[in-house]
């Protein structure tokens, strides 16, 4: 189980590296790189001790949701003294040979996880847990998600709306002013009600906006 | 099958959530009807609750969902507190324009988040109904977000909270880790005395749960939180959640833990202490009333902590009885913070108290019955909350912690003594307005009886917390 080790020690050093960088880089999106890297070499660990399903919710939920909307937040911030910063000159850029090398060592990792998915640790089973080893993870969260566990289920869909109601209240202000579209009011609009007729004397012409 | 008479309250208080919610939403202007209708269904939730009691204690979802006697008293006096804090409340959040549909509506999820955490068996239960009411909690904290420090106080306690949190989650995983379950009874039959990663875990956990209760050390958020929240957020503050986290901590400890009392008996003991202490002498400097309570509930949680360090049943249950009176005192001091209003903008300084006595006498004779209450001055309610926790922490031989107990009782009492002699012997400033809405008016009246009359009748609190039983 050499092999094992050697992946086991590479992908925790790089994990171990980029969560320091992500607090020690001075660049806001370099941290938010080094964060996709810490997660990517997280969910590779997972997947090598044989919880591939939280692997992927690891890339999918944290890598695929998660950093790229911090991405987008770290780019909103102070845009117009960032963009200065970016465009004034072109030396000082330099998100793209980061982003690059970070990328790089992604694509070596996912490399090294799918060449070393053969080398599979052994689970030791210290404790009885009642695990059946021959399920996989996913089959067996399904077996017990909408089962035993439905009370649960259920309330992390109470937080969801909890959460989701909550983003409404601080963030949702009410406009004042704006002109808005009413297709009802377009539509039910008579003919007698928005024409009206005149009768212009001459040489006096009428004002229409009153 | 589930007997579905257990989970009813559940169930009716989230259906008619998300009932209330789309009528909110459908519906043009419907603040106050969405409000009363949030009133009526606490009370119906109350009466569920009641009538639950009947009912012999049961556990659903393999054992990791329990109602018993401590669920259904807890889950009461939780609901019996948010209908006061909705009395109390409805003219402050009109008059600071955050009166919309979304604010009972969080309440109302924040106490759905309070039930799971009080029934709960379960590693896993248990912290979805925390994050669920602390998720409302964020929210209602910086409701008023035109508000530099409402906005301020919901994001410190966010950003703590969420800190505590991943502690408390650590912890879980180490407790899971070493028993090999999260099940509360079976982490009871799987634990193993000697382990060390375990006493870690519950160090963890316990770090979580009294950052929750504002424990001392972990009570920084408390004071400026209280603050800068709306008061009628504070109120919910200072009551609701540290029931449900009480109710956590006595069951965490008592059912899994019992055996290994000896590892987080004297962490309790600190945490007690220094609750104890600290709520006595920092607030001594405060002069902003939300401040001043969030360090007298500081103080008020290590007396309720001693209660649980004890390990005994009599331990529990005078806890139990403490939080009760503790619940009914604070309704009774933000009664009266909430009648200090004068043009449709409240007051909370205290030397904005200066004798009131002179033109309120009744207020002030009410809030002079809540301060000596909270001090603990017989024969008011206050004094038997104490009185029961120090009786069951002698009965243990734990005479140090009781000594230390009386001491910041004492120095308690100076400040509460300080804000009366403010009342009554200062010179008089302007009239307060006196037209009150009738909730306002129940609630103070009500809570200041109880205040006043408990030592006439009480045996009947007594008799129904001595059928808690959980040792």
């Amino acid at each position: 189980m050499i092999i094992h080790s050697i992946f086991f020690f590479i992908f925790s050093f790089i994990a171990i590296v980029s969560a320091v960088m992500v607090t020690a880089s001075k660049n806001t999106v370099h941290s938010v790189f080094f964060l996709i890297l810490d997660f990517v070499s997280i969910s590779c660990l997972f997947i090598m001790i044989g919880a591939e399903f939280l692997g992927m919710m690891m890339l999918i939920v944290y890598v695929g949701a998660v950093a790229v909307l911090f991405l987008f937040v770290v780019m909103m911030l102070n845009v117009t003294q960032q963009k200065n910063e970016w465009f004034a000159s072109s030396s000082s850029s330099s998100h793209i040979p980061m982003g690059l090398l970070i990328s790089i060592i992604i694509f070596f990792e996912i490399i090294v996880v799918i060449a070393g998915w053969k080398y599979k640790t052994e689970v030791v089973n210290s404790f009885p847990l009642g695990i059946n080893l021959d399920v996989t993870n996913t089959h067996s969260i399904g077996y017990v998600l909408y089962t035993d566990y439905i009370h649960v289920f259920q309330i992390s869909g109470m937080i969801l709306l909890t959460a989701m109601i909550g983003a409404i209240v601080l963030t949702f202000r009410q406009r004042t002013g704006i002109k808005r579209q009413s297709y009802l009011k377009q539509i039910s609009r008579e003919r007698n009600e928005s024409i009206e007729l005149k009768e212009v004397e001459s040489k006096k012409g009428v004002k229409i906006d009153v | 099958m589930i007997d579905i008479n257990y989970i009813l309250p559940e169930l009716f208080i989230s259906i008619s959530l998300m009932f209330i919610l789309l009528i909110g939403v459908f519906k043009k202007n419907s603040s106050l009807l969405v409000y009363n209708l949030t009133m009526i269904s606490l009370f119906i939730l109350i009466i569920l609750l009641i009538n639950l009691r009947s009912l012999p204690s049961n556990s659903f979802f393999g054992s990791s969902y329990l109602i018993d006697e401590l669920s259904n008293y807890m889950k009461t006096i939780t609901v019996a507190s948010g209908i006061f804090v909705l009395l109390t409340s409805s003219k402050y959040i009109k008059s600071i324009n955050i009166f919309k549909i979304e604010y009972p509506v969080l309440i109302l999820s924040s106490m759905l988040g309070m039930m799971v955490m009080i029934s709960s068996n379960d590693l896993i239960v248990f912290y979805m109904g925390l994050e669920l009411q602390s998720l409302a909690l964020y929210v209602l904290a910086s409701f008023n977000r035109e508000n530099l420090l409402s906005s301020e106080s919901g994001l410190k306690y966010f950003v703590l909270s969420a800190l505590s949190s991943g502690i408390l989650l650590y912890g879980c995983s180490l407790v899971y880790g070493f028993s090999g379950s999260t099940n509360f009874n079976l982490i009871a039959d799987n634990i193993i005395n000697t382990e060390n990663g375990l006493t870690f875990g519950i160090v963890f956990i316990l770090v979580g749960l009294a950052f929750k209760i504002s424990a001392v050390p972990f009570h920084m958020w408390a004071p400026d939180v209280y603050e800068g929240s709306p008061t009628s957020v504070t109120i919910f503050f200072a009551i609701l959640p540290k029931i449900a986290a009480l109710t956590v901590i006595i069951r965490f400890l008592y059912v899994p833990f019992l055996n290994v009392i000896e590892q987080w008996q004297m962490i309790i003991i600190f945490l007690s202490i220094a609750s104890m202490i600290f709520g006595a002498v920092a607030a001594i400097g405060q002069n902003n009333l939300k401040r001043l309570v969030a360090y007298s509930s500081i103080g008020h949680m290590g007396y309720a902590l001693a209660g649980i360090s004890t390990g005994s049943n009599q331990g529990i249950q005078s806890s139990i009885i403490y939080i009760s009176i503790y619940l009914i005192m604070n309704v009774a001091f933000f009664s009266c913070l909430f009648m200090l209003r004068r043009n449709d903008k409240y007051f909370e300084k205290i030397e904005d108290l200066s004798g009131i006595s002179k033109n309120h006498p009744i207020l002030s004779l009410c809030f002079l019955i809540t301060l000596f209450s909270l001090a603990g001055i017989p024969p008011l309610a206050g004094f038997f909350a104490k009185f029961y926790i120090f009786l069951a922490v002698i009965e243990k031989q734990m005479y140090f912690l009781a000594i230390i107990g009386l001491l910041s009782t004492v120095i308690a009492a100076f400040y509460y003594l300080r804000i009366i002699k403010i009342m009554y012997f200062d010179d008089a400033k302007q009239k307060y307005d006196v037209d009150h809405h009738l909730g306002l008016k129940l609630s103070l009246i009500i809570s200041t009886i109880i205040i006043l009359l408990y030592f006439m009748y009480p045996g009947s609190l007594v008799e129904i917390i001595n059928k808690i039983n959980l040792i």
